[in-house]
């Protein structure tokens, strides 16, 4: 095993770690906020890039543009679900299991309607920044991954600017924390759950636009960015965003170490067998105790 | 409130409920466990809906307002357990019920920040802690503030003095007191009537869901020293 194989091994599993960390954040924002575990949080990536796909190839916008229409996409699609689906079962006091299996069926659905009105092809995106790439030790990095870090580090940073530093981001940490506290200190706490799924959206979507030049998207990327969005978010806490980005790391990084050391095929069992004896270990995740705290 | 009654699911809880507090008078609710107060404090904070009754605040019908915008009519209150955000510091506790919660504006401004954290030193001390480090009279000290800051004139209190040490019951009781000197209506839950009666004007006393006796001004002595009366009502 060559140095450079190490680090080529190291950078891809960084920048599928940011991807995963992408999901997981916008999955462990939606359960931190509504206690609803999104089992469709991939679909949200899925609409975000093909969105982003549409946008450009059948409406001819220019990429950036395109881009911020498929991260808006995402958005207006988690504040649809919340206000046509999660609000009205919140009323009626809904268990985490029924919230669990509506999500699972939209992620059906969703999937189903992609195969159906978009068909069974892979869409590809332009790479960020160009089709160069960067040699360091003879290993080949791709702008478009410095790109994805660079925006991945970026949004992590801002999502727990948010948390802290805007009234919203802290009325839904407050909605979260004590619903009743929060309603009766004047916090609309529907309103923080309608944000929270827009959150979600937008991470989720940002995380396939930014994976798709890389893998493609086609109607089955979403299941397979749901679980391993999951297993970031529960390695990171489930409950605390920015642990998630860490969850996200960590199993980029087990994933592509498994591929060099072991073998491709197994990548999937390696990581997944890595990532349940973390959580022996520390079933409070990554972070510990202190991981449950705060954005 | 008149004649209100509300409920979980098929349990109703509250039946045909009236009390009156006036404006700056302070008015206990008294009961033994379960007879039904936090229940109707949840349902006129707006946290559970009524499901017959009217309840008014300054001749507004507030029945189907939601918890989230009672400040706006004058409306605060500290709830039982202070479900403070124990997460958050104690100024970002203080900050959203600043900015978020408080609905008036200028010249109706009865609290301003400076005001409500000079009441409460401890508060003051501890602003970068977060909440859930603070003791529990720090925490209720907290939770008070905070109501304040969302400017009411009637403020509900449930069980401020529950889990607190004597010594700092006393604390939160001085605090109480500046607060009737200042005007502000008071609706006091409590179990405990020796502190209820310290403070109180008059009192109602609750039981299964019901009002079963009310204690007039300057009666709760005659009260207090009625063993039957006491045992009956409170256990």
């Amino acid at each position: 095993m060559t140095l450079s194989l190490v680090l080529q091994a190291l950078f891809a599993g960084v920048t599928n770690g940011i991807v995963y960390a992408l999901v997981g954040m916008g999955l462990s924002a939606i359960f931190k906020g509504s206690r609803v575990i999104n089992a469709m949080q991939g679909e949200f990536a899925v609409i975000g890039a093909m969105m982003t796909v549409l946008l450009m190839t059948k409406s001819g916008w220019p990429y950036a543009a395109a881009i911020a229409g498929g991260a808006v996409a995402g958005a207006l699609v988690g504040a649809f679900i919340e206000v046509a689906f999660v609000r009205f079962m919140a009323r009626k006091n809904a268990s985490e299991d029924s919230f669990l299996l509506l999500t699972i069926g939209l992620a059906l659905t969703l999937s189903a309607s992609v195969l159906f009105f978009i068909g069974r092809d892979g869409h590809l995106l332009p790479p960020l920044g160009g089709e160069g790439v960067l040699i360091v030790l003879d290993a080949v990095i791709q702008f478009h991954a410095l790109w994805l870090i660079a925006i991945g580090i970026g949004a992590t940073l801002a999502l727990r600017a948010f948390y802290h530093r805007t009234t919203v981001g802290l009325s839904m940490m407050a909605a979260s924390i004590d619903a009743d506290g929060a309603a009766t200190t004047g916090i609309n706490v529907g309103h923080m759950r309608t944000f929270t799924f827009v959150l979600g959206g937008l991470l989720g979507a940002l995380g396939g636009i930014l994976v798709t030049p890389l893998i493609g998207v086609d109607y089955q990327l979403g299941l397979n960015l749901t679980l391993k969005g999951f297993a970031a978010a529960v390695l990171g806490g489930l409950t605390n965003p920015l642990g998630a980005a860490v969850g996200g790391l960590t199993l980029g990084l087990v994933e592509s170490l498994a591929i060099i050391g072991i073998s491709s095929s197994y990548k999937d069992v390696v990581a997944f067998s890595v990532l349940i004896v973390i959580m022996i270990l520390m079933p409070q995740g990554i972070l510990g105790r202190a991981g449950r705290r705060g954005g | 409130m008149t004649s209100v009654s509300a409920g979980y699911g098929a349990l109703s809880v509250l039946r045909d409920v009236s009390l009156t507090v006036g404006d700056g008078e302070a008015v206990a609710l008294v009961g033994a466990n379960g007879a039904g107060k936090t229940t109707l404090v949840r349902t006129v904070c707006g946290l559970l809906r009524s499901r017959s009754g009217r309840i008014v605040k300054n001749g507004t019908d507030i029945t189907a307002t939601p918890a989230h915008d009672l400040a706006r009519h004058g409306l605060a209150v500290v709830l039982e357990n202070r479900r403070l955000f124990g997460e958050l510091s104690v100024r970002e506790n203080l900050f959203l019920a600043e900015t978020v919660g408080r609905k008036v504006r200028g010249a109706d401004l009865r609290f301003s920040w400076d005001e409500v954290t000079d009441l409460f030193p401890v508060v003051k001390e501890r602003m970068a802690s977060p909440v859930e480090l603070l003791s529990g009279g720090q925490q209720q000290m907290v939770a008070i503030a905070r109501a304040l800051l969302l400017q009411p004139d009637l403020l509900i209190m449930d069980e401020p003095s529950t889990g607190l040490a004597p010594k700092v019951v006393k604390d939160i009781l001085l605090v109480i007191k500046a607060l009737r000197e200042r005007g502000m209506g008071l609706l006091l839950i409590e179990q405990n009537v020796g502190i209820a009666s310290e403070i109180t004007d008059r009192a109602y006393v609750m039981s299964v869901g019901s009002i079963v006796h009310e204690i007039g001004p300057g009666e709760w002595q005659s009260f207090l020293t009625d063993e039957r009366l006491v045992k009956a009502y409170l256990g």
